[in-house]
């Protein structure tokens, strides 16, 4: 499968959650698709997620999160910013309620995959709204 | 759309007598309250002893959390409560702590002083009920050390106490991740356990399947974690802590996971019963018959509960709860309708407790024991659940046990590729989930539910009272007793660490101090991120 077409995403958890599965298995899906997963585990700081997406050079971020107060995902917007990351694009993936989609979203991420997301609904979703989306195949 | 077990036993059509060719009803079941044990304990059920119908509290600070549980108790939760630690108690640092100050009150319970204990159980009697104290199995040695001081300090006896407040080390491999190094856990939980068996305090430990199937495991495979896991547990209880088999048996209990396949459930829980019976006496050579008896109770499945039209999930909770009612529990905690999204509201707590008490006092299901026994279907089912989990079993028993499997990546590659599978056939809609991928319709115009949230202003002042609260404690008390709990620490891995650490609590020393003093003396940083350093100048002096 090809639609990832070597995009470059990081998945992680954020803060103290520990919760593995989601971002696992979505890992596997991305991989099996094409993509190349950077996938950073549990502790992940905003610093250290946006350090690692400025040293792997990765088109976008996609943070997995099971019950927070999200406070930490604002913090990596801001971070995000402040690196002129601008061009990659922050997904959230978990059980977030609709409120906190809106204040996400208005935070600048660019889409929230609630539970029971198909796999094609996150694989198109990336392999089309990256910057390097609309690049043809890209070097392996 | 599948019809086939999760662990894929290919379901037919109709069951007959052919299907359970040598069924042997002594052999293979027995009276309730006979070994070995399929049908349960209790020769009259329910009748002699009703299941404890508790819910699941904690969320935001201490004081908040007392609020929940008095509110439970007039909701009618009866013989047993139950609360969860958020994910900075569970990793054991503090909330003052720069990584857990957005964190703490988030998920659970932020328990990490006695005064937290103590705020939470203000007004709730320590006796007369089962205290369950959940999280993550690091904390485990503090949970124990609280009890045991609000029973001092209440004036009683911590014997009469009798609960569950410890939890295994390998739950860490099922999503219930802690930042605390597995030898570090599993000699806690060992010193712990080994505890309240030479104090005669009757505290449970949680050794469950429940973590391990909501982060996708299947049954047959929960069946054989959790056997592994008591095997290796009461092995080294008997072999490295010197305990009688009869003595370990009694400390780990089983917390099954019951999702909406009824008769798979139940077929999965009598199976569990009947197989750890036949490892206690024959690999243990139990001499008491209650060492027979795996102490299992319920929960609900959350992982079953849907984001999607979340009024849906009262009704797979009700399915479940008559699920968890029919075999046999001697607790049920229920998930409920707004799993999905946070730790219980108010009206969901009470909506799952009142599905209890409806299944309990109106369905009839409490008047008779075990009543699927002989079913073609059940007793089929339960054979085939057994048959897979013996061969995972031997897997396991091949790899030389339950730590030398987790070692060897055996059980997380398990596990991953079970979770996979499970995502995998909902994505192709080889199961089919109500609302998810099947009859998808709106939300639910007219009613939205209630949801619990912590914000980022309610973590912030408990960091903040942990803070200025930890400054006017008695310093060189707190000093004294860490310094001797940092000595004991350097004194072995049999050495138990208990008593230090109960007195290190009663002086109000934290779990970021008492977990940290301990790393020390183990060559381990004091904070494991480290990000602080230990406040406490007593690391060489102890050499």
């Amino acid at each position: 499968m090809a639609k990832g077409n070597g995009l470059k995403v990081i998945v992680s958890m954020i803060g103290l959650d520990g919760h593995t599965t989601g971002g696992e298995v979505v890992s596997m899906l991305l991989r099996d698709a094409g993509f190349e997963v950077v996938y950073l585990g549990v502790n992940q700081t905003p610093q250290t997620i946006v350090d690692a997406a400025i040293q792997e050079d990765v088109d976008a971020i996609g943070i997995s999160s099971h019950a927070a107060n999200y406070s930490l995902i604002e913090e990596l917007m801001d971070l995000v910013r402040a690196n002129d990351l601008d061009d990659v694009i922050v997904v959230c993936g978990g059980n977030i309620p609709r409120k906190q989609i809106e204040q996400l979203t208005a935070r600048g991420v660019a889409k929230v995959f609630t539970p029971g997301s198909a796999s094609s609904d996150i694989v198109d979703y990336l392999a089309n709204n990256t910057r390097r989306s609309n690049a043809a195949a890209l070097p392996a | 759309m599948k019809r086939e077990t999760d662990y894929g036993y290919q379901i037919k059509s109709v069951y007959s007598p052919e299907d359970i060719e040598g069924f042997d009803y002594d052999k293979d079941l027995g009276n309730p309250g006979s070994f070995p044990y399929t049908r349960g304990y209790h020769a009259e059920g329910y009748r002699t002893r009703m299941w404890t119908q508790r819910m699941t509290a904690g969320l935001g600070s201490s004081v908040q959390a007392n609020g929940v549980l008095k509110k439970y108790r007039e909701m009618g939760q009866r013989g047993g409560m139950c609360v969860i630690s958020d994910r900075v108690f569970s990793d054991c640092i503090d909330p003052d702590h720069p990584n857990a100050r957005r964190e703490a009150g988030v998920l659970g319970w932020p328990g990490c002083s006695l005064l937290e204990f103590e705020e939470l159980m203000d007004g709730i009697p320590l006796t007369g009920q089962s205290i369950t104290l959940l999280g993550s199995s690091a904390p485990t040695v503090l949970r124990l050390a609280y009890v045991v001081a609000l029973a001092r300090k209440r004036g009683i006896d911590p014997s009469e106490v009798h609960g569950s407040v410890m939890e295994s080390p390998f739950e860490n491999y099922f999503g219930q991740t802690d930042v605390q190094p597995f030898d570090l856990n599993l000699k806690l939980w060992l010193d712990a356990s080994e505890y309240v068996v030479r104090n005669k305090i009757r505290m449970r430990s949680s050794v469950i399947s429940q973590h391990f199937q909501e982060s996708g495991g299947n049954n047959a495979q929960a069946i054989a974690v959790v056997l592994s896991m008591y095997k290796e547990l009461c092995g080294k209880l008997v072999n490295e802590r010197g305990l009688d088999f009869d003595d370990a048996a009694m400390v780990p209990y089983e917390l099954v996971s019951i999702g909406s396949r009824f008769f798979e459930e139940i077929a999965k829980v009598r199976a569990m019963r009947r197989m750890w019976a036949r490892m206690a006496k024959d690999h243990f050579k139990a001499k008491k018959e209650k060492s027979c008896q795996m102490l299992i109770a319920v929960h609900t499945s959350g992982r079953t509960m849907t984001y999607q039209q979340p009024l849906n999930n009262i009704a797979r909770c009700a399915i479940q709860t008559l699920a968890g009612a029919i075999v046999g529990c001697t607790a049920l905690d229920n998930a409920t309708m707004d799993n999905a999204y946070a730790e219980p509201s108010a009206l969901a707590a009470r909506m799952s407790l009142n599905t209890q008490h409806i299944v309990a006092v109106e369905t009839g299901v409490t008047d008779v024991v075990d009543p699927l026994a002989g079913s073609y279907f059940v007793e089929a089912l339960t054979n085939q659940v057994e048959a897979e989990a013996y061969r995972i079993l031997k897997e396991i028993d091949d790899l030389g046990g339950m730590i030398a499997a987790v070692e060897k990546g055996y059980i997380q590659t398990m596990l991953r590729e079970e979770a996979a599978k499970k995502f995998r056939e909902v994505d192709t809609r080889e199961r089919l989930v109500v609302g998810v991928n099947h009859l998808v319709i709106a939300p639910e115009e007219d009613f939205e539910i209630p949801i619990q949230e912590v914000h980022e202003g309610d973590s912030e002042a408990i960091a903040t009272r942990m803070e200025t609260w930890k400054k006017t404690r008695d310093m060189p008390l707190v000093t004294a007793r860490l310094r001797q709990l940092h000595a004991d620490a350097g004194k072995g891995d049999r050495f138990n660490l208990m008593p230090a650490i109960v007195e290190a609590v009663e002086a109000y020393a934290t779990a970021g101090e008492v977990i940290g003093v301990i790393r020390m003396a183990r060559g381990l940083s004091y904070d494991p991120f480290k990000v602080i350093d230990c406040p406490y100048d007593f690391q060489l002096e102890a050499a």
